[in-house]
């Protein structure tokens, strides 16, 4: 199971991060950075530290999960 | 008289996620955003949701917009 995760900074300098399942593989960094910079510019989300007001960073999550017997 | 106030706004997109292999349903996966801001005009939801979906690899079904109003006495 892997996501993205798109991290922002808020005005109080604290990490807002929204995540997406199933990312596009390979990543273009491009894109990544674009819509992130599009998430600031609308400014439409708000955050318990104020607006988002940067860009922090980006990357892939990946989950391994293995049962075991008990 | 009854006052609504809206209190709380999230932005819900649908994805389409294959298809039930028993029934040949179509399965749809939600995504729910919190904190949006109360004011967030419906373009400013799109422009958003229009940047974040090719990130990802589902196709989108629809776009939604949950909001929670407060009711009380005037």
């Amino acid at each position: 199971m892997k996501k993205i995760e798109l991290k922002f900074e808020n005005e109080e300098g604290k990490t807002v991060t929204f995540s997406l399942d199933n990312p596009v593989e390979p990543v273009d960094p491009v894109a990544v950075s674009e819509a992130m910079d599009a998430i600031l510019s609308e400014n439409a989300f708000f955050s318990s530290g104020g607006d988002l007001v940067a860009k922090k960073s980006a990357r892939i999550v990946e989950r391994n999960v293995s049962e075991i017997e008990i | 008289m009854a006052l609504a106030e809206r209190i709380d706004s999230r932005l819900q997109l649908t994805f389409e996620d294959g298809t039930d292999p028993i029934s040949g349903d179509q399965i749809y996966k939600t995504k729910s955003f919190n904190n949006v801001k109360i004011d967030a005009t419906a373009d400013q939801l799109l422009a958003v949701t229009e940047t974040l979906v090719p990130l990802q690899q589902l196709v989108l079904y629809s776009v939604k917009r949950n909001d929670t109003e407060l009711i009380t006495e005037d």
